[in-house]
């Protein structure tokens, strides 16, 4: 397969994520702009320009008409994706960086979290943006502070029914907040200690996957949280997310960015790998990058997948018949 | 990532205005219906001032997608892309080279090689037997191999003429001279050890016949793959090695190939009946294959 290759972003991706029909894909970058592309032919729609520094997180809404980005400065930022402009600067009461941030189904609400930086508690919170313009002054619907011992949150996920809100911590936590009492509602230890990079759900969200900088991945139901699989690598997961149609999961990673210069791009730190769902193996392997993986993202209708690495750009593999011919002996 | 590059027409007119560079022809689209080709001539001046023509083929599909896909197709570009043309622009989407996924048929094979054997095997070597481990933990320590291998290296130190330390080994003779040099302690480069001689010139003929096994064939047509290759000469005898020059870009084969038998006398054979053998409407080429030191 040859990959397309969306030079978009001037420093490493921070996140990708296709939208629901799979037709656009946004990337998100340490650098000012966010970019939205057209998956097909890696068409670059246009840039998300006039905010400043790292963008750490992006999301799209079901419908794909509003984008939702998370800045380094503090700032949230809902986008108007036919003309790419600002829709509401939404403030956030906060001097730290927004970490992440997620519609929730209906796109009625949102939710972010900050960091616990500068003299700030990390909390979640969560708006209402359905009248979201750029005089948005409102206090967020809910605010719940996360406890020391989980630290911040380090990714985001709206469970069923818009009820509540799953979140992966830095000390590898997975917490689940209800809504509607506006509190923590359970509490679980899922990567000792280590943090949790990112959290994808399937195609159905019955299950997520976590990625954790302890080297592995892991899947949980995602109503009671219960751990399913593990995939052990030998390096951290930046980034883990499921096929929609076939029993694979691709991880993708790589090691500290401090340790890349000195490794070269044929010892396959930086392959993209595929493992099997049931089986926790690994199959196969994806060359491309020259850094490690920071993102992935499966198209929905799971012939092709994306991912973002730490060497900026964003690689669109379409997969070969090879890959569906594939089949896993036990 | 650079700036998104102006207009072509715009450039061209700026530089007009200083008189520095003539205008270009204007870009030509061609479209071919049947096959729903689209191909895009431009032309631009390079980072050196050079006139270059460039052509893109595009494939042109046609989809059936949903409303709310096709109400996206034709959104204006905003942003740093808005004066990009419709298509995916040069400087922002490539095609990457061609990628395989690689199957792992058998993980132990895979991992283990790679990771941790090749690091052991690097440092860890007997000298007697060659094995991974320290020469004194050699199991065949007490073997006949150990104690000829020590006795030839003891044999060899005393014969004056073979050894490149002679002349150290005259100094010990001197009462005073410095250390103990031809001793048992003293370094042997690796070459010389085992016997002394044979190490070199055995490995360099080794090489050599190597060489003379192999053969050149040219003129090959460019559909020619491995396995006619194969065919063509397997009836002259058994073969060692097989290499078919391709091009990078599109696989196909550059008309020549080498091939190493296991015997010279099968060589010669398939020389003398190929040469000038009629292969896929080519007259093919053979001969022995020319080393690249000659």
């Amino acid at each position: 397969m040859k990959p397309l290759i969306l030079q978009g972003h001037e420093r490493s991706i921070t996140q990708i994520k296709y939208n629901r029909e799979g037709d656009i894909l946004i990337s998100c970058a340490k650098d000012a702009d966010a970019n939205v592309w057209y998956s097909v032919n890696g068409e670059r729609l246009g840039t998300l320009s006039g905010s400043k520094g790292t963008i750490w997180t992006i999301d799209i809404d079901w419908m794909t008409t509003r984008i939702l980005t998370g800045h380094a400065d503090g700032k949230l930022k809902m986008w108007d994706i036919t003309n790419g402009t600002t829709l509401s600067d939404i403030p956030t009461f906060s001097n730290s960086a927004v970490r992440t941030c997620g519609f929730s189904y209906s796109a009625n609400l949102a939710a972010y979290s900050n960091d616990d930086t500068m003299g700030m508690k990390c909390c979640l919170s969560v708006l209402d943006v359905r009248n979201a313009d750029s005089t948005t002054s409102a206090e967020p619907v809910v605010k719940m502070q996360v406890t020391e011992q989980s630290g911040k949150i380090t990714s985001l996920l709206w469970g069923n029914l818009d009820q509540y809100i799953i979140t992966g911590h830095v000390r590898g936590d997975i917490c689940t907040w209800d809504l509607r009492m506006g509190r923590e509602l359970e509490n679980i230890s899922a990567h000792a200690k280590e943090p949790i990079n990112d959290m994808q759900f399937s195609k159905d969200a019955t299950m997520f996957i976590t990625a954790s900088k302890d080297n592995t991945a892991k899947l949980f139901t995602t109503h009671d949280r219960q751990l399913l699989k593990t995939y052990t690598t030998e390096r951290p997961v930046n980034s883990a997310a499921l096929s929609p149609i076939l029993p694979h999961v691709v991880l993708g990673g790589g090691q500290e960015a401090r340790e890349v210069t000195t490794t070269s791009t044929k010892v396959g730190k930086f392959d993209a790998r595929l493992y099997h769902l049931i089986f926790e193996e690994e199959f196969a392997r994806i060359k491309g990058h020259f850094g490690p993986i920071n993102s992935l993202a499966f198209h929905p209708d799971g012939r092709s997948y994306a991912s973002g690495g730490e060497d900026g750009f964003v690689r669109l593999h379409n997969f070969d018949q090879a890959y569906f011919d594939y089949t896993f002996d036990v | 990532m650079p700036e998104a590059r102006m207009n072509w027409s715009e450039e061209v007119e700026r530089e007009n205005e200083y008189g520095e560079l003539p205008s270009l022809p204007p870009p030509v689209e061609e479209f071919d219906k049947e096959k729903g080709l689209k191909i895009v001539t431009e032309y631009r001046y390079d980072s050196n001032d050079k006139k270059t023509k460039v052509v893109r083929t595009l494939k042109v599909e046609k989809k059936l997608v949903s409303k709310g896909i096709a109400s996206r197709k034709h959104l204006a570009k905003y942003g740093k892309s808005a004066n990009d043309k419709p298509g995916p622009q040069s400087n922002t989407t490539i095609i990457g080279e061609e990628v395989h996924i690689q199957f792992i048929s058998n993980k132990e094979e895979v991992e283990k090689p790679e990771e941790e054997n090749l690091e052991k095997l690097k440092f860890i070597s007997c000298r007697m037997c060659k094995g991974t481990h320290f020469t004194n933990n050699c199991p065949f320590k007490d073997s006949a191999m150990f104690l000829q291998a020590e006795a030839g290296k003891k044999a060899f130190n005393t014969v004056p003429g073979t050894n490149i330390l002679a002349p150290s080994s005259a100094d010990d003779k001197k009462p005073g001279g410095p250390g103990t040099p031809g001793g048992p302690s003293s370094y042997v480069p690796p070459a010389l050890r085992d016997g002394g001689k044979r190490g070199v010139e055995g490995g360099y003929n080794a090489r050599r016949n190597d060489d003379t096994t192999a053969i050149r064939i040219s003129n090959l047509s460019v559909n020619t793959s491995e396995n006619d290759l194969e065919d063509l000469v397997k009836q002259f005898g058994p073969t060692s090695k097989m290499y078919l020059s391709r091009d990078k870009t599109n696989g196909l084969c550059k008309g020549f190939a080498y091939i190493h038998f296991k015997n010279k006398a099968d060589a010669a054979k398939a020389i003398q009946y190929l040469n000038g053998y009629g292969y896929d409407h080519l007259i093919l080429s053979v001969d022995w294959s020319k080393s690249t030191n000659q």
